[in-house]
């Protein structure tokens, strides 16, 4: 454990730049699974533009994914610039919104999928309830649709973002030092392979056991009016 | 309702800036065109985690052979070098989507390789060489470095399954006793223990992981360092994008004072007991 003491700092930093990829991929995950779904339900061109995102972000490689959008986000980029300014040099993406978005992309096609389970899991004698009691659309949406889909979807989207989690270990193949990489950079000096992943186990072990304690007193607050 | 907009418009203002935060880092992204093209900044992509040729210390720094040597190659063509940490999985895409200029980062030229990019004349050997023990005195090369065979007689020789090594030795001496593993670990343990007399091998791989360590006291390389391209190939080189011919003859310039003023040398003997470059300048690939 003594060859740990001179990389707990990069080990620091590595965990912080995780949990900034997690903090903005997930707020991002949240947006596309809720317009992804909405698209969905819409019905007409939406919906199958947005099966397409599905289908496409679900069924690729997050690792492919991830370098199609920084290696191919960058010379695609270059070549917009240099239609416009022939002169124009390299145009960069910078690694943590490329990889933030790549991996809420993924997530976000899950979760597409999970909001619009759950829209549509709940109970029809709900809906025709609510009318039977003259609330109007927008009200039926606000106070009966969206809290039980929500209660529905939870469980599920929990398991999408402990996965959005732990893929923001793969971020180090577009150049972001976080803690899998700060691992190899000190099992390269020491030669401790074993101690530096322990280390890094322990951080997303935390990081996870935290988000699940979160997830479940979300699930208790959305079925407190169910608890006995 | 004057109290409701009044809660609202925080927030409202709160929104907004994030959103043109975003906007504002989307529209830098795409405006802020790199350094590259003053020229005079290089760029090096490296691993950062392949010691001793490219490793980060835990205070931080950047050191190795494949540092010193970028880092000196950039002194002699008076450019300033910014390192790049990059996985080696992405190391040729990110040179190619131009992440960086230049990859040093102990990248062998092999001609699959030489179809996506170009390389510069090699900074560093493939090799092979024999190790045995100290006491046993061995002499396998006559004086103009060429295997004796003969005195291959009632030596065994440990040699990596399948292995390059194994290629050069049926063609020099195709009469040796030979035993074969799978693992150099296995090799190595067999070395110690006296099964095997000598063992052909890359020096490097050898010297990290057996000969410096206590398990390989009394252990040394033997001979010279046979730097066959048919065999071991051609080294390794500086990564560069194809079309860069100019770049390319600078640094192959470069590297040429490097070999013939010791510079390289020297950067070899920091990390090992021997010299890792070739020895005579072979000219740019």
């Amino acid at each position: 454990m003594g060859a740990l003491t001179g990389w707990l700092d990069e080990f620091a930093w590595g965990a912080f730049l995780i949990l900034r990829v997690f903090l903005v991929a997930a707020a991002f995950t949240l947006v596309f699974g809720v317009v992804g779904a909405a698209a969905r339900l819409s019905g007409g061109v939406w919906a199958r533009l947005a099966g397409v995102y599905v289908t496409v972000f679900r069924g690729t490689p997050e690792l492919l994914v991830l370098l199609l959008f920084y290696f191919g986000g960058a010379v695609t980029l270059t070549a917009l610039a240099r239609l416009a300014d022939p002169g124009a040099g390299f145009v960069d993406i910078p690694p943590f919104w490329a990889g933030a978005l790549a991996i809420a992309l993924i997530a976000g096609a899950y979760a597409t999928e999970t909001f619009r389970g759950a829209f549509l899991g709940v109970a029809p004698g709900q809906i025709e309830a609510a009318r039977a009691l003259g609330l109007a659309p927008w009200a039926i949406l606000l106070f009966v649709r969206l809290p039980q889909a929500w209660r529905i979807a939870l469980p599920s989207l929990g398991n999408h973002l402990i996965g959005l989690m732990k893929d923001t270990a793969l971020v180090s193949v577009i150049g972001l030092n976080e803690i899998m990489f700060t691992a190899k950079m000190a099992t390269s000096v020491t030669g401790q392979p074993f101690t530096m992943f322990a280390a890094v186990a322990v951080i997303y072990l935390a990081f996870t056991t935290a988000l699940s304690a979160a997830l479940a007193a979300a699930e208790r607050r959305a079925r407190r009016h169910l608890a006995r | 309702m004057a109290a409701l907009s009044l809660t609202i418009m925080p927030l409202k203002g709160t929104a907004m800036r994030l959103l043109a935060s975003l906007l504002g880092a989307a529209l830098l992204a795409v405006a802020a065109p790199s350094a590259s093209r003053a020229a005079e900044t290089l760029r090096v992509g490296t691993e950062c985690t392949y010691f001793p040729f490219n490793y980060r210390t835990d205070a931080g720094e950047l050191a190795g052979y494949d540092v010193d040597v970028a880092r000196e190659i950039g002194a002699r063509i008076g450019a300033d070098i910014a390192f790049v940490c990059q996985e080696w999985k992405g190391m040729i895409p990110a040179l190619l989507a131009g992440k960086f200029d230049l990859i040093v980062a102990s990248m062998s030229i092999t001609t699959e390789r030489q179809e996506k990019i170009d390389f510069s004349a090699p900074y560093r050997v493939s090799i092979g060489q024999f190790v045995a023990a100290r006491d046993l005195n061995l002499t396998l090369f006559d004086a103009d470095g060429a295997l004796m065979p003969a005195a291959l007689e009632g030596v065994r020789i440990g040699l990596e399954r399948a292995s390059t090594y194994e290629s050069w030795l049926k063609a020099k001496a195709p009469g040796a006793d030979v035993a074969y593993y799978d693992s150099n670990e296995a090799m190595y343990l067999d070395l110690k223990a006296g099964r095997v007399d000598a063992i052909m091998t890359n020096p490097m791989k050898a010297y990290l992981s057996f000969i410096s360590k206590p398990d390989g006291a009394g252990f040394e390389v033997v001979g010279p360092q046979l730097e066959e391209e048919a065999y071991f190939g051609a080294g390794v080189g500086v990564g560069l994008r194809k079309g860069h011919d100019d770049l390319k003859a600078r640094i192959d310039a470069a590297l040429k004072a490097m070999t013939e003023d010791g510079a390289l040398a020297e950067f070899g003997l920091r990390h090992f007991p021997f010299t890792i470059h070739p020895q005579a300048w072979k000219g740019a690939s």
